[in-house]
């Protein structure tokens, strides 16, 4: 009799893309991305568990593979191995990641500060991707993983462009909320900039005060031009923020420059009130 | 088990053949991809006792025959399975509300059938409690699917001298646990293979029960376009 | 600028201030010069030492230790030479030490 486990097992030889003549054994889907499917597989002879990225057309493994294993940051997960299905569609191997996508971390409770550590990374990463010649496109807190262990990774390089390889205008391609207008229309000009804006997009979304939101704001402007004019100096005014002191993008009115100064200086403050106080009653004892 | 003859692909059709021989092939072969699913589901939806269960199976089939139930269906409008258990809900209903002494025996037999297997199977099967049936009898119906391809593979490998394939392929993807299943290593070493032999005899077996699979599938369609649904249904 | 030179300064504006706060107290009043002097040498002196202390111990709470130990002591000092008002004498000056002992670890050299 076939057994429960095994009647699982059977279907899902026909559930998936052959994988048959390969060392992989297909598991479970992961997540469907806009170039094909990413399925939990199992490396069958180094007996790990693996993440198998299978394209829908044949170049666009070999693309996002080839930028991927140059890659090597801790932001961005490596790729341990490529290669050709027998149906002829590519497929490669790469980490598999265990912690949750950024939009479900985000929707657990968690204060303003660890959120913003993990957008400081994700920009990390992706100021590193652009410092050698690439472009994510496609930025957006799905295609963000916090591991269990608190890394963060920065996947779906799927539609990554190499700057220098840019040809006349490129094919439209991104998530709508997360695309620059550029990148919307097929400029041929699209930079990392676009990044940037996608990035200012992210922020916007885990924001919830006055001078995050005025960063966000700014790295989310239409016009290229107005935006941080990179990742860097993004992430250096989310620091400022998170350091007390006073953001770039943010005008501070007086009330705000005061209370910024009371929270960031609150120790010595509280010393001196301490000593005013200690002081006065100590005059006054004496006095009487 | 009876090899459907190569001439024709679908059972349902040749059940309307012309020919008595090809009809009562066609029969048999129905019978032998529908007796399991039919008695649990008849078991379990209709809490029969094993012995009312058995009765009822035979009796339907023995009744379908007769009277060519299959006779009116049409493809286009649904999968085969689902009118097969809609004319088996009617039947055990009628059944029972008449309380009539099921006929048994007279001028067709069935093929023989061990019932006592698919009672077995059903104690095995934990918890039998179903809310959905039709996906209970989908999911049986699969299993006698997979175990119909998987004898065929058996028999294949056999035939050819090469019953170390079958080997690696039963007590890899027919293990009956997670726990059961061997790594690569270790059938290389119980059968007396090299790890490459096994990742081969493995791909090949896979590849032929797979095709297997979907022969015995284009067998039970009425239709090519209805197989071209069953399989991707089933290729997900 | 360096700790020691930035503890060193504090110190003894500190001193100055606590010592003109005296003032309040008619029965010292008169003596009021000295004892901002004096109160400000003791900040210089405390200072140099709880900076050079912050520079080469970096635990807060050892420094604050040491600022409170050491500004008090030299408190003590200065009440032991009137021989009065002990508590109200080294209780600020503890806290002063307190005070430079904290900027003194927090400053960036």
């Amino acid at each position: 009799m076939i057994s429960e486990p095994a009647l699982d097992r059977l279907s899902a030889m026909f559930q998936g893309p052959d994988v048959t003549g390969t060392r992989y054994e297909l598991i479970s889907v992961l997540g469907r991305g806009g170039m094909g499917v990413v399925y939990l597989a199992r490396d069958t002879v180094l007996d790990r568990e693996v993440a198998l990225k299978i394209g829908e057309r044949p170049s666009d493994e070999a693309n996002e593979a080839r930028i991927l294993a140059r890659l090597e940051h801790p932001g961005i997960v490596p790729v341990h191995d490529f290669g050709e299905l027998p149906d002829g569609r590519l497929f490669y191997a790469m980490k598999r990641v265990r912690g949750d996508r950024l939009d479900r971390w985000m929707a657990t409770e968690r204060d303003l500060g660890e959120r913003l550590g993990v957008f400081l990374r994700v920009c990390e990463t992706v100021a590193f991707a652009h410092a050698h010649g690439v472009i994510h496109r496609d930025l957006k807190p799905e295609n963000v993983m916090v591991g269990e262990f608190g890394e963060v990774l920065v996947l779906d390089w799927g539609i990554a462009r190499e700057l220098q390889n840019s040809e006349g205008k490129s094919q439209i391609s991104g998530t709508p909320d997360y695309m620059a207008p550029e990148q919307a229309r097929g400029d041929a000009a699209v930079d990392h900039r676009a990044d940037v804006f996608a990035l200012g997009a992210m922020l916007e979304s885990i924001a919830s005060s006055a001078p995050v939101l005025a960063i966000a704001r700014k790295a989310h402007s239409a016009e290229a031009a107005a935006r941080y004019q990179d990742v860097q100096a993004l992430a250096a005014d989310v620091s400022r923020f998170l350091a007390g002191r006073a953001v770039e993008a943010h005008r501070e009115r007086l009330v705000d420059r005061l209370a910024r100064f009371g929270r960031r200086y609150r120790l010595p403050i509280l010393l001196v009130l301490t000593y005013l106080v200690v002081r006065l009653l100590f005059l006054w004892i004496m006095r009487s | 088990m009876a090899a459907f003859p190569a001439t024709r692909h679908s059972i349902v059709a040749a059940m309307r053949s012309a020919r008595p021989d090809e009809r009562r092939s066609a029969f048999d072969a129905l019978v032998t991809a529908y007796w399991k699913p039919v008695f649990k589901y008849v078991r379990l939806k209709w809490h029969a006792s094993p012995e009312d269960a058995a009765d009822l199976t035979q009796a339907f089939f023995l009744r379908a025959f007769e009277k060519d139930f299959f006779a009116g269906f049409d493809s286009s409008r649904a999968r085969f399975r689902t009118f097969l258990r809609t004319c088996l809900d009617g039947f055990v209903a009628n059944a029972r509300k008449a309380d009539a002494r099921l006929k048994r025996g007279g001028a067709v037999t069935l093929i023989p059938i061990d019932f006592g297997e698919a009672e077995r199977e059903l104690r095995h099967q934990a918890g039998n409690l179903v809310d959905d049936f039709d996906a209970y009898f989908h999911r049986e119906w699969l299993r006698s699917l997979f175990a119909c391809a998987a004898d065929r593979l058996r028999d294949a490998c056999a035939a050819r001298g090469r019953a170390d394939r079958y080997a690696v392929f039963e007590q890899y993807d027919l293990a009956p646990e997670e726990g059961d299943r061997p790594t690569y290593a270790e059938l290389a070493r119980r059968l007396g293979l090299s790890a490459t032999d096994v990742t081969n005899e493995l791909a090949a077996a896979r590849r032929e029960f797979r095709r297997l699979v979907l022969e015995a599938l284009r067998e039970q369609c009425a239709s090519d376009e209805e197989f071209e649904a069953e399989s991707r249904a089933l290729t997900g | 600028m360096k700790r020691v030179m930035f503890a060193t300064l504090l110190g003894g504006f500190l001193g100055i201030f606590d010592g003109l706060t005296s003032w309040f107290t008619p029965a010292v009043r008169d003596q009021l010069a000295g004892i901002v002097i004096g109160s400000t040498v003791k900040g210089l002196v405390a200072g140099v030492l709880i900076g050079a202390f912050a520079t080469r111990v970096r635990s807060l709470v050892w420094v604050l230790i040491f600022g409170v130990a050491v500004s008090g002591f030299f408190a003590y000092l200065v009440a032991a030479m009137q021989g009065k008002y002990y508590l109200e004498i080294i209780t600020p000056g503890a806290l002063v030490g307190l005070i430079v002992g904290y900027a003194a670890y927090r400053h960036q050299s």
